[in-house]
C-alpha cells in the first residue's frame, strides 16, 4: 500500500460532445475541454503548473504537437514547468490519475491539467481505416496479425471461452449494451442516444463468433480534461472534490495470446488492493465507472471487482440494477459503446464521469448523493487491471 | 500475387530459427535448460530466470483450443478474402500457448478444449504459418 490516499483530488473537469465534426481541427478539442476544466476547477490558468497530454493515434504529427507543448500555448499557460505525455492506451486515465496524485502527493506539482484530444472518426479515411489501424494498434505483428487477429477477434475470445466457463449467454451480453445505452440516452455528449434493446442487439451482424456488431464499439472525435490538486487546496476551490482514495493495477500480458486467463485478467489482486487502500468495500461504491469496449470486459471486471459472483453479473444487468434507477449505477456516460469510442479518450471519459457524478455536475443522470465511486482502465489488448477510487469524503 | 505485407509476421532476429524451422514443417519452441521452463514466443533469454542457457525444441505440435472465434464480417482489409476463418488461442501440451488457425474442420466444429495438432500452411515462399487442425480431422487442408 501506498501512502496516496487523500493526498489529492480532481477539482475541475471539461468535456466537449463525442461525434464526428470534419471542420474542427485536433487541437479544438485539447483546447476546448482544456479550457472548461481549467474554468470548473475555480483555478486561474496561470497556475496550473504540469500539463500531462494523453496520445492521439489518429495522427503522428498531431501526437508530437501534443509532446511539445502546443497545448501550454495554445491554452496561454505563462507559468507551466512541465508538459510531458503519459499513454497507456485505454488505461491512459488510470495513469493520468496515479501520476498525477503522486506529483502533487511529493510537491512537485501543484495544479496539474491532463487533457485528451482525438479524431478517430473524421481524422481516419473512412470505416475501413479504423478497423485496419485497430487491426494492428497493441497486436503482435509476428505472433498474431498474421492469423487475422485484430480487435473483435480480441474480445471474442475472452467471450468465448468467459461464456464456456460460467453458462455466461448472449443475452448477458447485450444486457451490458442496452444498460449502457439507458444511461447514454441521459448524456448530452453521447453519440449514441436512441433506445437499444436486446432484440436489436442480437439480430445485428455477427463479427467474429459470438461477438455480435451491436455489442462492439464505434470511432469518434472526442475531447476531455480534468485539473487535480492538493487535497488541502481542494476544499477551497470546489464544494465536492473527488478525492483519490485509492489505486492499484497488474499488468498481465503485451501479446494477447500469451494472457494466463482471457476471463479474468488482473482485476482482483489490483480491486482488492485499491479497496484496501481506500479503506472501503465493493458495497460502499455508489457509481461504478467500468471500462466497457465491449460488454465481455465490463461483465469481467464487475465480477472480479466483487459487485457480483462469477457468472451472475449478467443477471444484474439484465435485471437493469445497473441501469438509471438502479441499486449499483455502472458505466453512467455510455460508455465506449454509447458515449463512443475515442481511442485514449474512452477512459479519460471514465475518469471525468466518475468525477463528474462526485462533484454532482450530472444532471439528468445524477446519481443522488453519490459518495464513493471506481473507476477501472485498461489498455492495448486488456493488457493491464487499473482499478482507482475516488470519494467526496476520507474515509479512515 | 504477392500477399499482402501484414500478412507476413514481422520478424524479429531472435525467432529467425522459428519461421526456419516451420518452412521444414517443424513447430520449435525454446527450453531454459536453468530453469526447465519451457519458452514460446522466441526470446534472448528466459523470461522467467533471465538465463541465456536457453536451446530449441521440437514441439510434439499436440495442443487443445483454449479459445476461438470465427470471424464472419469486419475483418481487417488482408483477410477479408479468408472469410470465415477461425482464429485461436492453442494451449500446446509444453505448457505454452500461441495464437492461431484452426483449420481442416467445419469452423463451426470447433469447440474449447478441443485436441489439436499442428500443421503447415506455407502462404509463400518465404513463410510457413503454423495452423492446427483437429485430431481426429481427415479434412485436407
Amino acid at each position: 500500500m501506498s501512502s496516496i490516499k487523500g493526498k489529492a483530488a480532481i477539482v475541475g473537469i471539461g468535456e466537449i460532445p463525442t461525434g464526428r465534426h470534419a471542420d474542427k481541427a485536433a487541437i479544438h478539442y485539447g483546447v476546448a475541454s482544456a479550457r472548461q476544466a481549467i474554468k470548473d476547477s475555480g483555478i486561474h490558468k496561470d497556475d496550473i503548473d504540469f500539463v500531462m497530454p494523453t496520445g492521439a493515434v489518429f495522427n503522428g504529427q498531431f501526437n508530437n504537437d501534443l509532446v511539445t507543448c502546443r497545448l501550454v500555448e495554445e491554452l496561454g499557460l505563462k507559468n507551466v514547468k512541465t508538459n510531458a505525455q503519459v499513454f497507456a492506451g485505454g488505461a491512459s486515465g488510470s495513469c493520468l490519475v496515479k501520476t498525477a496524485a503522486s506529483l502533487i502527493a511529493s510537491g512537485v506539482a501543484k495544479n496539474v491539467l491532463c487533457v485528451h484530444a482525438e479524431k478517430l472518426g473524421t481524422g481516419l479515411a473512412g470505416g475501413q481505416a479504423g478497423i485496419d489501424l485497430f487491426s494492428t494498434a497493441g497486436i503482435s505483428g509476428e505472433w498474431e496479425v498474421p492469423f487475422g487477429q485484430h480487435y473483435s477477434t480480441i474480445a471474442a475470445l475472452s467471450m468465448t471461452r468467459y461464456m464456456h466457463e460460467t453458462g455466461a449467454t448472449s443475452e448477458d451480453m447485450a444486457a451490458v449494451c442496452v444498460s449502457n445505452r439507458k444511461w447514454a440516452e441521459l448524456n448530452p455528449n453521447a453519440f449514441f442516444r436512441k433506445p437499444l434493446t436486446t432484440e436489436e442487439v442480437l439480430a445485428s451482424k455477427i463479427l467474429a463468433t459470438p461477438l455480435h456488431a451491436k455489442m462492439s464499439n464505434m470511432l469518434f472525435d472526442g475531447g476531455s480534461a480534468f485539473v487535480m490538486t492538493s487535497a488541502d487546496r481542494a476544499p477551497h476551490l470546489c464544494e465536492r472534490p473527488a478525492y483519490l482514495l485509492g489505486e492499484s493495477s497488474r499488468v498481465t500480458h503485451f501479446v494477447h495470446s500469451q494472457e494466463k486467463d482471457i476471463t479474468r485478467f488482473g482485476w482482483a489482486d489490483a480491486g482488492r488492493e485499491a479497496f484496501e487502500e481506500a479503506g472501503l468495500s465493493p458495497s460502499d461504491i455508489d457509481v461504478a465507472e467500468i471500462y466497457d469496449s465491449y460488454p465481455i470486459y465490463q461483465l469481467i471486471t464487475f465480477e472480479e471487482l466483487g459487485f457480483a459472483g462469477r457468472g451472475e453479473g449478467g443477471q444484474m444487468f439484465r435485471n437493469q440494477e445497473t441501469c438509471p434507477g438502479g441499486r449499483l449505477p455502472v458505466t453512467t456516460n455510455g460508455g465506449m459503446l454509447s458515449q463512443g469510442h475515442t481511442g485514449a479518450g474512452g477512459g479519460v471519459a471514465l475518469v471525468v464521469e466518475a468525477a463528474r457524478q462526485l462533484m454532482n455536475k450530472a444532471g439528468e443522470r445524477q446519481v443522488p448523493g453519490a459518495r464513493f465511486a471506481v473507476e477501472t482502465g485498461t489498455g492495448g489488448t486488456y493488457m493491464d487491471s487499473q482499478v482507482t477510487i475516488f470519494g467526496t469524503e476520507i474515509p479512515a | 500475387m504477392s500477399i499482402p505485407q501484414i500478412r507476413k509476421p514481422i520478424v524479429n532476429p531472435c525467432a529467425q530459427p522459428f519461421w526456419d524451422a516451420t518452412r521444414q514443417g517443424k513447430l520449435m519452441i525454446q527450453k531454459c535448460t536453468d530453469c526447465q521452463t519451457n519458452i514460446f514466443y522466441p526470446r534472448l533469454f528466459c523470461p522467467n530466470c533471465h538465463s541465456e542457457a536457453i536451446e530449441w525444441v521440437e514441439s510434439s505440435g499436440r495442443g487443445t483450443v483454449y479459445s476461438y472465434s470465427v470471424v464472419h464480417n469486419n475483418a481487417p482489409s488482408a483477410f477479408i478474402p479468408d472469410l470465415p476463418y477461425v482464429v485461436a488461442i492453442v494451449r500446446l501440451e509444453e505448457g505454452v500457448q500461441m495464437c492461431t488457425n484452426i483449420v481442416g474442420c467445419d469452423p463451426c466444429d470447433v469447440q474449447c478444449d478441443m485436441p489439436v495438432e499442428v500443421t503447415f500452411d506455407a502462404i509463400d515462399e518465404e513463410f510457413t504459418l503454423p495452423k492446427f487442425k483437429p485430431v481426429q480431422s481427415e479434412s485436407i487442408q
